[in-house]
């Protein structure tokens, strides 16, 4: 059964309630990243979904207050409505999990979910202003606010984001929005290999043409995306948005540039907002099979020797997303958690999700990267300072938070 | 002095251990690391919110993160408080000291340590200057985006304090979302690496909980952040109004509109001509009201958001349009508005206030702001960021004057708590410091306040992290 | 900022002018930045804003100078670059000539640094004992690495490797010099004390260069050192003695034939003769004419600027330019020298870090060898990835602290402007 609360105050007396009933509580949206995570202790699930609808919405200040269960198709529907957007481009993962639901907000929010865009124009993180959540004794806490710069006390928005209902039962949230670009296209360079597309998407980026996605789908995966439509070879995309007579400019100079590379071509707005939607949603591998997926994020300039060097080892799939710092990897029959995360290790660091895994290697593979001994600590006691009792979802992230 | 603001009371066990504590510093540090004559102490009691100072008990000028590390074990070990000083540029007194502590100075740490365009980041120590870091990096195409008016003098470690914004944030965000990574030293002098050259946390976001946390959880030695390739072109471009009134509601407008320029600066009358005698920038001086707004990119592209912005300013009565005509008077008119604080010193004592409040009521808070230091007899000089709604009035004082200073401290709260009850909040860019402490209850309720206290505790147990700023005194968790 | 001094304290017209400088300040920490003690050193001590304080807390408990006050307000350059940050327009300078006389009268240095002190204060002002003194010098040299190595001789080590290798011959003395063309003026020139026995060339290239303008150009008799060097050690008496006598001879020479100005080329002379008028303010006889004084004074630069030359068609020849602290921060002048030298077909470019000192600063790099070393050390690195051919600047003091660090030729950049017009090629240049 899940626990459906249908106001603020009730979702505190129901945590209220756990916390001094020792029960545990599993906190989540639409369900549509179920079986995501690390075990937990069995816990009753909760949902945020009795908690709809936008509480307010100011075009004209950019800035959007939703209640943290509302199906985040009415969101984008009520921003698309006054050319708005999120610009961090949550991504669904329906494709990828194999599940149903509907995504909600609070669900974007908790599990900091972010899109192509996330390297240039940041996180979903960075787009939350402010917060109303319930911490695990059942107080109501509000943080940050409805302006765009607040540094009055801890940043604890920032904390709650991509905390996965560990440390608080998010009830409503505050975010920024931005106009929708007037265009979109997209610059391909066709037939790189993975090392020569790092390059290219570096040079790209130190171009003053402001790209907004830079992804490379090598040939395993290229196929897969609008329909078979991308033109001979791997395809290195490029983006660019924005008023359409600067779009045009620019798109020629970057082009210009990356004919240095390999033959270069463009995609028109309509296909380019498909194309991208399907990198956001990591099309190739909504694949209906349970194969480990981790989602990899390393210094742009080591995705593709990270992939070469693990390569030689395991069966992988992989393409790359934000200037390659971004690798979806896909592998055969072992997740290889331990020979990944060395390697990530050796290039520098970073940090690799297990998005999926067959249940038997989904239980036995942490999903996220274990931290080093110092930050677990402070990560533990932090959840002790919002959940003392530890009823939400104890050890989704790991250890004892 | 009038002293409305309490520090906590220094700590007798280790006031009356003075002696012994410097001993054991210079044990740790060289000579010329640490400052302990008394007569030497005093120029560090004080930050740029000079209304109130303490003399610190030693300072600490550590040249490598082991000698942070060993610094703070050792004050953790023996309950020191220690309190984080970058170039001591605060406006909120983030940097004052107070009797007991040790001011851990970080400016001896200032070597930009590694530049990497292929992933667009600088690996920098924390007394690095903000401005330093796009001076390197400006000539390869690339700048660092925060720009906080003290960015000439202010260091990446103080601008993680206290997550400092910058004209420039309108369209790149403040120092939060181009942060990537910190090595810190916790308080025991444990050391810590978070984030790096990838994005986003594999855990909790504790680089986004450290990033304006003020000193309170740790030292920030070394950070890494995002570099961006330098737009094409920029213009800066002046338009005068007869009220503020008119200006505040055209950048509801432009804003509106959908177009996001890169900066929209605010000044009224008495902000333009304090600026324009320091700098010559061409401020038109027969206007109320001024906005600096700037565009970037391609030529056409800065045309074409020109002529939308001229219009909708057409439509607010704007009386001038002045665009820059070359990189020097571009450069000219930022700096009369970054150096527009330090110039009113030309004229008077302030207090900046760094209150943030919804772009709709900017025009009411403005009327309101001057209808408060009408009433308590006092000028105002009004230049901000008003792209993002962050108000900085400056309200004018006679420092040598005990009355005036406790009007202004007291006009200042009045005008804060206006912008929280406008929808706002107390500080958009400046920190709560000592400054605005007592008045975190106006914003937070306590079980809001309680809740930040307990996670800053799971750093600090002790509270001996710049232990008299951000959280009001009464209530804190007790050890 | 916040002051408290007594009424009786601010009877003092001393104290009242500091009082008045550090009410302007507002703590911004701006001046920080651009101080090269504090981009070295790293400690606010050593910065505008600390030695702010420090005097602040002196004056305001009328305390005698201590050795801590001391060491700070000594590491100063008085390069001024703080005056030029300062938004709130705080007067650092006049406030440090303040405290480094205070510091004068209430504090006994140690007797090594006394002795150097008087040897400098009695040497370097005086050509004829200069010119002795670098005879000696050349006899001391092997000497220096010794010295240098005894902390209370390094500055007598450091001055030893400062002095030149050969010393230059005796410079011509007081003349006039008729104008070469039809007459447009007349001018006195600073013949100067330091500047003629180190590099005369400067003099006597500004000479020829001016008769060949049309300008007469007075060497008065009489005339001597401005005082500089003994002002910037809080000598405060010596250098007021050195400040009348020159204001006397120079109005004398107005009175002869009238003035149009008084041409520098020198600019840390500069700086203190344009200060003439505040430094004697409080002296009756001397007041009024000390501030006409001021305003006939001319860094030689401001002067061309005035002048018109002809445009010349670009040779070849880069120029980095370095200006001088008591140019740039001291007298404000910054575009006319590099657009003199454009104009006569140099290209000009700018080295980075153009704000910070290089070091010499007077006796700084007698007195502070070690910092001095640093901050050559840097300018050097800033000066040489320009890849210019020839380094100009307006100030004897630098081209003597930044030749010992670069094998590129120095110049004043009269020197070469003399040259582009029609004077002999420097022979600093000669196998270029």
């Amino acid at each position: 059964m899940t626990l459906i609360p249908t106001s603020e105050v009730d979702a505190a007396y129901i945590i209220r309630t756990a916390a001094s009933g020792g029960k545990k509580l599993a906190p989540c949206g639409g369900s549509t990243r179920a079986g995501f995570g690390n075990s937990t202790e069995p816990a009753e699930k909760m949902s945020s979904r009795g908690l709809s609808g936008i509480v307010d919405y100011e075009p004209a200040e950019m800035v959007m207050t939703v209640k943290a269960g509302t199906p985040l198709l009415e969101v984008e529907a009520a921003l698309a409505a006054n050319r708005q957007m999120m610009s961090f481009e949550p991504m669904d993962h329906r494709g990828i999990m194999g599940t149903t639901g509907e995504p909600t907000i609070g669900g974007v929010f908790a599990g900091n979910i972010s899109g192509p865009r996330r390297f240039v124009g940041g996180a979903a993180r960075d787009s939350l202003l402010g917060i109303r959540f319930v911490n695990g004794k059942g107080e109501l806490i509000r943080a940050g606010g409805r302006v765009m710069k607040n540094v009055t006390g801890l940043d604890l928005v920032k904390l709650l984001a991509g905390s996965h209902g560990t440390l608080g039962f998010l009830t409503e949230v505050t975010f920024r929005v931005l106009p929708m670009p007037q265009t979109v296209e997209t610059v391909v360079i066709s037939g790189l290999d993975d090392a020569e597309a790092a390059r290219a998407m570096a040079a790209a980026m130190a171009l003053p043409v402001e790209v907004s996605g830079a992804a490379h789908l090598p040939a395993s995966v290229k196929g897969r995306f609008i329909g078979g439509g991308l033109p001979e070879g791997e395809a290195t995309v490029l983006r660019l948005e924005g008023l359409s007579a600067s779009v045009a400019v620019r798109a020629d100079k970057l082009a210009d540039a990356m004919a240095a590379f390999g033959p270069v071509s463009r995609i028109a707005m309509d296909e380019s907002q498909a194309l991208w939607r399907e990198i956001r949603d990591v099309h190739p591998y909504a694949d209906g099979t349970r194969k480990p997926l981790w989602r990899v994020s390393v210094a742009p300039s080591v995705g593709h020797q990270l992939v070469a060097a693990l390569r030689l080892e395991a069966g992988i799939d992989a393409f790359y997303d934000w200037q390659g710092g971004l690798v979806w990897m896909r592998m055969e029959a072992d997740p290889e958690a331990e020979l990944l995360r060395r390697y990530i290790k050796a290039l520098g660091g970073g940090h690799a999700t297990l998005m999926r895994a067959p249940d038997a290697v989904q239980a036995s593979t942490p999903a996220f990267e274990p931290q080093p001994d110092a930050v677990a600590l402070l990560s533990v006691r932090v959840k002790q300072a919002l959940d003392p009792a530890g009823i939400f979802s104890p050890g989704k992230m790991g250890g004892n938070f | 002095m009038s002293e409305t603001i309490q520090f906590l009371p220094p700590r007798q066990a280790v006031l009356s251990r003075r002696t012994a504590i410097i001993a054991d510093l210079a044990d740790l540090l060289p000579p010329d690391c640490l400052v302990h004559e008394p007569r030497e102490l005093v120029p560090f009691e004080t930050d740029a919110f000079v209304a109130y100072r303490r003399v610190p008990l030693a300072v600490v000028l550590p040249r490598t993160t082991a000698e942070v590390a060993a610094v703070m074990k050792y004050c953790h070990r023996y309950g020191v408080p220690v309190v984080p000083r970058g170039a001591g540029t605060s406006l909120s007194g983030g940097a004052i000291p107070q009797e007991d502590a040790v001011v851990l100075g970080l400016s001896k740490m200032s070597r930009i340590l590694e530049v990497d365009y292929a992933n667009r980041t600088a690996t920098v120590q924390a007394g690095v200057t903000n401005l330093s870091i796009s001076e390197t990096v400006g000539a390869d195409g690339f700048f660092y985006a925060p720009d906080p008016s003290s960015q000439l003098a202010c260091t990446i470690g103080g601008n993680i304090g206290m997550n400092s914004g910058g004209a420039h944030c309108l369209k790149y965000g403040v120092t939060t979302n181009n942060l990537l990574g910190v090595k810190m030293v916790l308080v025991d002098g444990t050391v810590i690496e978070l984030g790096g050259k990838h994005l986003d946390a594999a855990g909790y976001d504790l680089l986004g909980l450290v990033c304006g946390s003020e000193g309170q959880l740790g030292i920030v030695t070394e950070a890494t952040v995002r570099l961006i390739a330098k737009p094409e072109g920029a213009r800066p471009v002046l338009f005068g109004f007869d009220t503020s009134e008119e200006a505040g509601s055209c950048v509801a407008d432009v804003i509106g509109s959908g177009i996001i320029p890169v900066a929209i600066e605010f000044m009224d009358k008495p902000a333009i001509e304090i600026c324009e005698a320091f700098a010559h920038a061409g401020y038109p001086l027969d206007v109320g009201a001024l906005l600096i707004v700037e565009v970037e990119g391609s030529e056409a592209e800065m045309d074409a958001m020109l002529k939308e912005i001229v219009e909708i300013a057409g439509r607010h009565g704007v009386k001038t349009v002045r665009e820059s005509q070359s990189a020097m008077e571009a450069a000219l008119i930022w700096k009369g508005r970054k150096s527009a604080f330090g110039a009113t010193g030309r004229i008077a004592d302030y207090i900046c206030m760094d209150g943030t409040v919804p772009l709709g009521k900017l025009s009411y808070v403005l009327k309101k702001t001057s209808e408060i230091t009408d009433s308590f007899g006092l000028r105002v000089a009004n230049v901000f960021h008003a792209g993002d709604g962050n108000m900085h009035p400056l309200i004018l004082f006679n420092a040598n004057d005990p009355e005036d200073a406790a009007k202004a401290e007291a006009a200042g709260n009045e005008i804060l708590k206006l912008c929280v009850d406008a929808g706002g909040c107390l500080t958009g860019e400046h920190g709560v410091g000592i400054e605005k402490r007592d008045l975190m209850r106006h914003q937070y309720s306590e079980a809001d306040l309680a809740q930040q206290m307990a996670v800053r505790a799971a750093f600090d147990e002790g509270w001996i992290l710049n232990p008299s700023k951000v959280f009001p005194l009464e209530g804190r968790p007790t050890t | 900022m916040q002051t408290s001094f007594t009424a009786e304290q601010l009877l003092d017209p001393h104290v009242a002018e500091s009082e008045k400088i550090l009410r302007r300040c507002v703590h911004c920490g701006f001046c920080t930045a651009t101080c090269p003690t504090y981009v070295t050193l790293g400690n606010e001590l050593d910065s505008p804003r600390g030695r702010i304080y420090l005097i602040k807390d002196m004056l305001e408990n009328g305390r005698p100078a201590d050795a801590e006050v001391v060491t700070h307000i000594d590491r100063c350059l008085s390069c001024l670059a703080c005056t030029t940050t300062c938004p709130s327009g705080v007067d650092y300078m006049h406030l440090v000539d303040h405290a480094r006389v205070h510091i004068e009268k209430t504090y006994r240095r140690p007797l090594a640094d006394r002795l150097i002190r008087n040897l400098l204060a009695a040497v370097l002002p005086y050509p004829a004992r200069f010119r002795a003194a670098l005879g000696l010098a050349k006899l001391g040299r092997p000497f220096a690495p010794l010295l240098k190595r005894v902390p209370a001789l390094k500055p007598l080590g450091a001055m030893l490797e400062l002095a030149p290798k050969s010393a230059a011959k005796a410079s011509a003395g007081p003349a006039t010099h008729p104008p070469q063309a039809e007459r447009r003026g007349r001018v006195a020139i600073l013949t100067g004390c330091a500047q003629p026995v180190l590099d005369p060339r400067i003099n006597e290239a500004t000479i020829r260069l001016l008769t060949r303008l049309g300008i007469e150009v007075v060497a008065p008799s009489g005339e001597g050192c401005c005082g500089a060097l003994v002002h910037h050690m809080g000598r405060e008496e010596q250098a007021l003695d050195h400040a009348r006598h020159n204001v006397d001879v120079w109005l004398r020479e107005v009175e002869r034939g009238g003035l149009d100005a008084i041409i520098i080329t020198a600019s840390g002379c500069g700086t203190t003769i344009k200060d003439y008028g505040h430094m004697l303010r409080l002296d009756p006889a001397y007041a009024e004419k000390a501030a006409k004084v001021s305003t006939l004074a001319k860094d030689i630069t401001e002067y061309l600027s005035t002048l018109d030359l002809p445009r010349l068609e670009p040779q070849g020849l880069t120029v980095a330019y370095h200006s001088a602290c008591s140019m740039q921060h001291g007298q404000k002048i910054t575009m006319q020298p590099k657009n003199l030298l454009k104009a006569a077909g140099f290209g000009v470019r700018d080295p980075a870090e153009g704000h910070l000192c290089c070091g010499s600063a007077g006796t700084y790099n007698i007195l502070q060898s070690e910092i001095s070393e640093q901050l050559k050390a840097r300018k050097v690195k800033n000066i040489e990835a320009t890849k210019a051919d020839v380094i100009a600047t307006g100030n004897i003091g630098c081209i003597t602290q930044i030749s010992t660090g670069t094998a590129m030729p120095i110049l004043h950049t009269v020197e070469l402007l003399d040259w582009a017009y029609g004077g002999p090629k420097p022979g600093k240049l000669k196998d270029r």
